[in-house]
């Protein structure tokens, strides 16, 4: 269960994962506050607002807390939202740069294949976005990831 | 300095991938580097030319063959900023395989009606 980055347009980041659960249970997780609480989040930034209103022209607003009090947020409208495939648009910071995210799920044999499509509105933010996780602490997500693992 | 930029552009063709993953194994020429893919010498040259720009190769001084040479760092870099992002993405993933073992465990549960 790694998760892979595959390759895509230079404006992309393309990511598969399977998970070990039906696809619909999959989809609860990504759509249901509660549960999306629970894993958004990592080591850096607690996730601390996650309104959800799953549905076409519905949105979604994350509200996230570093650890040195600084917030950022991920908000959206759905365009599609199913159990095999969501589309969503995205905006960082409520800047005016939108990525457009389309999530599949694939259920095969009781376990869901994930592919997730990041479309930046250039590579050059594409970029940005790969270089800026990094920066928000890696040495400590290797760390956390180490625990969770080990757990 | 290389410019991150430039090496992800350069990273992003899989005929450029193809050509790095065949110097990664040692030097080659152009004429070498040509022969898996149908394509032409001048092809061939202009993806070189990206890579080195890009500081992902140098060439040798030897005229006729000039070798080219795979530059591990820049690469390294480029290939360290996305497996980074990656483990960022994982940590989220293995928590979500958690919820999905809970609610596996759970009853299954309709989606409430308003």
């Amino acid at each position: 269960m790694t998760l892979k980055i595959l390759d895509g347009a230079p404006n992309e980041i393309v990511m598969e994962r399977d998970f070990n659960a039906p696809r619909a249970l999959v989809h609860r997780a990504m759509t249901e506050p509660a549960l999306v609480k629970r894993w958004q989040g990592n080591s850096c930034s607690e996730l601390t607002t996650v309104e959800i209103d799953a549905r076409p022209g519905g949105t979604y607003r994350y509200v996230y807390k570093n650890r040195d009090g600084s917030s950022f947020s991920f908000a959206g409208t759905y365009r599609e939202v199913g159990e095999a495939r969501t589309v969503y648009a995205e905006k960082f910071n409520d800047m005016p740069d939108e990525a457009v995210v389309t999530t599949t799920l694939t259920e095969n044999a009781g376990k869901t294949t994930m592919r997730v499509v990041m479309a930046f509105s250039s590579a050059e933010i594409r970029n940005m976005v790969v270089k800026t996780g990094m920066a928000e602490g890696a040495a400590e997500s290797y760390d956390n990831l180490a625990t969770l693992l080990a757990t | 300095m290389n410019n991150l930029d430039t090496t992800f552009a350069a990273l992003a063709d899989p005929t450029r991938r193809a050509i790095l993953a065949r110097l990664a194994k040692g030097d080659a020429s152009v004429m070498e580097l040509g022969e898996p893919f149908e394509m032409s010498q001048p092809a061939i040259s202009k993806h070189l030319k990206v890579l080195e720009r890009a500081g992902l190769i140098s060439r040798g001084r030897d005229a006729q063959r000039r070798p080219c040479h795979l530059e591990a760092i820049p690469l390294r870099d480029a290939t360290d900023y996305l497996e980074r992002y990656r483990l960022q993405w994982e940590e989220r993933f293995v928590a979500l395989d958690n919820v999905l073992e809970d609610l596996k465990r759970s009853k299954p549960k309709r989606k409430r009606t308003p």
